[in-house]
């Protein structure tokens, strides 16, 4: 992964230095609140229904053991003993001082980490394919080109006071993990260069990203990217926080005179000034070369064995490997979604699990994929058994990806101020309701994705099923939509049916799904495939009680 | 009726007005007179090296918020209701929840 | 417990932290030197008399520079197209532009055009909502004089100066980008 060198040190360094002078200057009194908000917004700090919140930077969802580690510490030091990953790949504290966080922003920048841009009206961590580097389908590895973004997008004296915040999503593999069309810029790495989607997003009004160019040299990326901002900034909405988004200033002029503008931008550019040379783009990529595989002798009829012997064991290597490039080894989703616990949250003992595990087993390295699950990219095949033991012991080996209780969840009321309702208790009486992991293997694939607002943190526009929560007169009421999908076939699912109350969600999903399953043709039809076929109309009435 | 909250500057927690001041403890929040509580609020607003974002929360005869902000006054007095801190709040001042 | 709002007179106390940005607005160089300030804002209804010299507001300058010579000032608000006036370059001394308030950053994209694009080498004074914060990137884009509301404006100017030794992205100050000290490292 990417390693800083002098100038990445004491740019960190600096803005720390920044940050911390506006703390105290908060704390003296020479800011005032509204003054100071998006100031500390800038750096990752909210205040939330609780405390303040500090949200990190995990670039891209890369992070490395000794990262992990030290997220652990911060945890045990700093916090409540365990930390919440984010549909983002970030993560975030929740218990957080104040007058603390220059001393857990030096801690950070200790392990080449920091909490720039994670918040406020500016670029933000740059998203990518959780199995980027390792995965059986992917063209070419989009890591070296978020890093390029990320340092490009960091401080940019330009795009500081966006309209609204702004965020880059990136993939280079044939099937789409990084849910590029419901960002501001999803970007396609194919070998003729870049595809650029602009105006996705979800929020209040949800779009689908639409293609304005085809092509875009590497070389060429930040100017064109540097020309779509420019647009969005001269004349993106600053009127209404809900009209400010890239997708309303897309969708009002139209996706073809947004690609002219920028087209017309982008030639009056000093592009040599803005594009970083190829000898950059080479050097970012010699940090991403393959691991040094380990030649472990595999032994497929040891893992049978293992297998037969352990049916815990076999679930969990049916559900959550993933192909990767080597055929002796698979990347490993651990899944942070065990029944009763809120999706993304680790403890610390937990955190120094997965980075111990990482070590031992994974070349030292760790992702957070935007399902708030932690992926092990490169793992021999002949270490699972070994690797599944010690998951075991501390709650993280449930065999669910991608299952129905594999639920993206915000945090939802129960620590945002921005809810409405909250999600995680939802989610867990649905993941109660689908314990039965026989049940839950038969059912196959299936993503819930639920959100506690409108602002769709978790992603309930392109949920199989996605779940809003809002409030009616002060109940939690919760509406279903049903069709959605973030992958290369991205659409917006559509409310179906009438709301719901938090008691009647899981038994209105258990009456769909049954239904599900008589009316597929076979295993391999998935419910979302089901839903395409026959149009979600046919789920409205299995969601209400039958009369 | 109202109570008056907010989050205490330095490190976020939230803070109850007590009648004399500020208190962690949900439970010890004064009900106060609508005139008396616009005024408090005011006063607090220009102190915001103390607390941050003061609001005032209408509460019924019982003493519970209004519905509206019931949940979310909930969680705010007692801890989130889920997870590993759950009522992390109440549990600190050895009390059952409050609302 | 009730209160009286008596008792909370009595209750209060005066407190009134020193905001630094209540401090009366100083124009100040990016240089650190203090100016002062030669132009007048032209109201819509004055008349352009001989005794300069003006600032004129956006519309007015469109309007009436294809007719008028000598130097001019011009005042751009948030929304306007700096581009338009690309004809009359030659005939403006001074662009200030307005920040109504500092979470909105067109002024940012109107300084970089004028520097990148349009080769503008005269003056770009940020007004409006003007505090320390924001001086680091209005120095990258372009903008060498400020109407700074700051205690200390000087400080101010340094404290922005010299925050940042480097930049990832090449602007329109002297910083090369990163990636160009890199190299040049690399080649030493």
């Amino acid at each position: 992964m990417y390693v800083y060198d002098q100038f990445d040190h004491a740019l960190v360094r600096e803005r720390n230095a920044e940050f911390s002078d506006q703390v105290a200057r908060r704390l003296s009194g020479e800011l005032s609140e509204d003054q100071f908000k998006p100031l500390r917004l800038m750096n990752g700090l909210y205040l939330q229904l609780h405390a303040y919140m500090l949200r990190i930077a995990i670039p891209y969802g890369v992070l490395s053991s000794v990262q992990m580690r030290r997220f652990a510490h911060i945890a045990r030091t700093y916090d409540r003993d365990f930390g919440h990953f984010t549909t983002r790949q970030n993560l975030q504290f929740n218990w957080i001082k104040l007058a603390d966080t220059p001393k857990i922003l030096e801690e950070l920048a200790e392990v080449e980490m920091h909490a720039m841009q994670t918040s406020g009206n500016c670029i933000r961590n740059t998203t990518t394919d959780q199995f980027a580097g390792a995965a059986k389908d992917e063209l070419d590895d989009p890591r070296p080109w978020a890093e390029l973004i990320r340092q490009w997008s960091t401080i940019h004296p330009e795009f500081t006071f966006l309209p609204r915040k702004f965020k880059i999503a990136i993939t280079g593999a044939t099937k789409d993990r990084a849910a590029i069309r419901v960002h501001d810029i999803g970007l396609h790495l194919t070998p003729k260069g870049f595809d650029v989607y602009v105006g996705g997003g979800m929020g209040r009004t949800p779009h689908l990203g639409h293609l304005i160019k085809s092509g875009v040299p590497g070389e060429k990326l930040l100017s064109y990217l540097e020309a779509c901002l420019r647009v969005y900034n001269r004349y993106g909405r600053r009127d209404n926080i809900y009209k400010a988004r890239i997708k309303i200033l897309v969708s009002a002029l139209g996706p073809d005179e947004y690609a002219r503008q920028v087209e017309e931008e982008w030639a009056q550019l000093d592009q040599a000034a803005i594009d970083a040379p190829y000898y950059e783009i080479d050097r970012i990529r010699t940090f991403f070369p393959d691991p040094a595989y380990a030649d472990k002798a595999f032994d497929a009829a040891a893992l049978d064995r293992a297998k037969a012997a352990d049916p815990g064991f076999a679930r969990w290597v049916r559900n959550n490997t993933h192909p990767h490039k080597r055929d002796d080894h698979v990347s490993v989703t651990i899944s942070t979604k065990p029944v009763g616990l809120p999706p993304g949250d680790a403890s610390s003992a937990q955190m120094d699990v997965m980075a111990d595990v990482a070590d031992s087993f994974a070349y030292s390295e760790l992702r957070v994929a935007h399902d708030q699950n932690i992926i092990l990219p490169h793992v021999a095949k002949a270490d699972l058994y070994d690797l599944y033991q010690q998951l075991d012991r501390v709650n993280l080996s449930t065999a669910n990806a991608k299952k129905i209780t594999d639920i993206i969840a915000c945090p939802g009321l129960d620590y945002c101020s921005l809810a409405n309702a909250r999600s995680i208790p939802l989610s867990q009486e649905i993941s109660k309701k689908f314990s039965d992991a026989n049940l839950t293997d038969e059912i196959g694939e299936l993503e819930i994705k639920i959100s506690g607002c409108i602002n769709a943190c978790g992603h309930h526009h392109v949920g199989h099923i996605g779940i809003l929560g809002v409030d009616k007169q002060g109940i939690e009421v919760y509406q279903i939509m049903l069709g959605g999908r973030a992958d290369e076939k991205a659409a917006l699912g559509v409310i179906t049916g009438k709301g719901l109350s938090a008691e009647a969600v899981p038994g209105a999903l258990e009456r769909v799904v049954r239904l599900y399953l008589q009316l597929r043709t076979s295993p391999a039809e998935r419910f979302i495939d089901v839903v395409e076929r026959l149009g979600r109309e046919t789920f409205a009435e299995a969601l209400h009680e039958p009369a | 009726m109202k109570l008056l909250t907010a989050n205490r500057l330095t490190d976020g927690l939230v803070l109850w007005y007590s009648g004399s001041g500020w208190v962690e403890d949900a439970a010890l929040a004064a009900r106060l007179e609508d005139d008396a509580a616009e005024a408090l609020k005011a006063e607090w607003v220009a102190r915001e090296t103390e607390v941050v974002a003061p609001y005032l929360i209408p509460v019924t005869d019982a003493g519970d918020p209004v519905q509206r902000e019931h949940v979310r006054e909930f969680v705010r007095a007692n801890g989130p209701t889920i997870g590993q801190t759950t009522f992390d709040t109440a549990k600190q001042f050895n009390r059952d929840e409050v609302f | 417990m009730w209160l009286s709002v008596w008792a909370v007179k009595l209750l209060q106390r005066r407190f009134m932290s020193q905001l630094n940005s209540s401090a009366t607005p100083t124009l100040i160089a990016k240089d650190g030197t203090r100016i002062l300030d030669g132009w007048a804002l032209l109201n819509d209804e004055d008349v352009v008399g001989a005794d300069g010299p003006y600032v004129l507001g956006f519309e007015r300058a469109l309007n009436e520079l294809p007719g008028l010579n000598g130097k001019y000032g011009v005042r751009i608000n948030p929304g306007d197209d700096i581009r338009a006036l690309s004809p009359y370059m030659e005939k403006i001394a001074l662009v200030e532009v307005n920040f109504p308030g500092y979470r909105d950053g067109r002024g940012y994209s109107t300084a970089r055009i004028l520097r990148s694009d349009l080769n503008y080498q005269g003056e770009i004074r940020a007004v409006g909502d003007v505090l320390r914060d924001q001086l680091f990137l209005m120095l990258r884009c372009g903008f060498n004089e400020f109407l700074l509301k700051d205690a200390d404006p000087e400080g101010a100017i340094k404290a922005a100066t010299d925050r940042f030794e480097n930049a990832y992205q090449s602007a329109t100050d002297a910083r090369q980008p990163i990636w160009a000290l890199r190299k040049q490292l690399a080649g030493a």
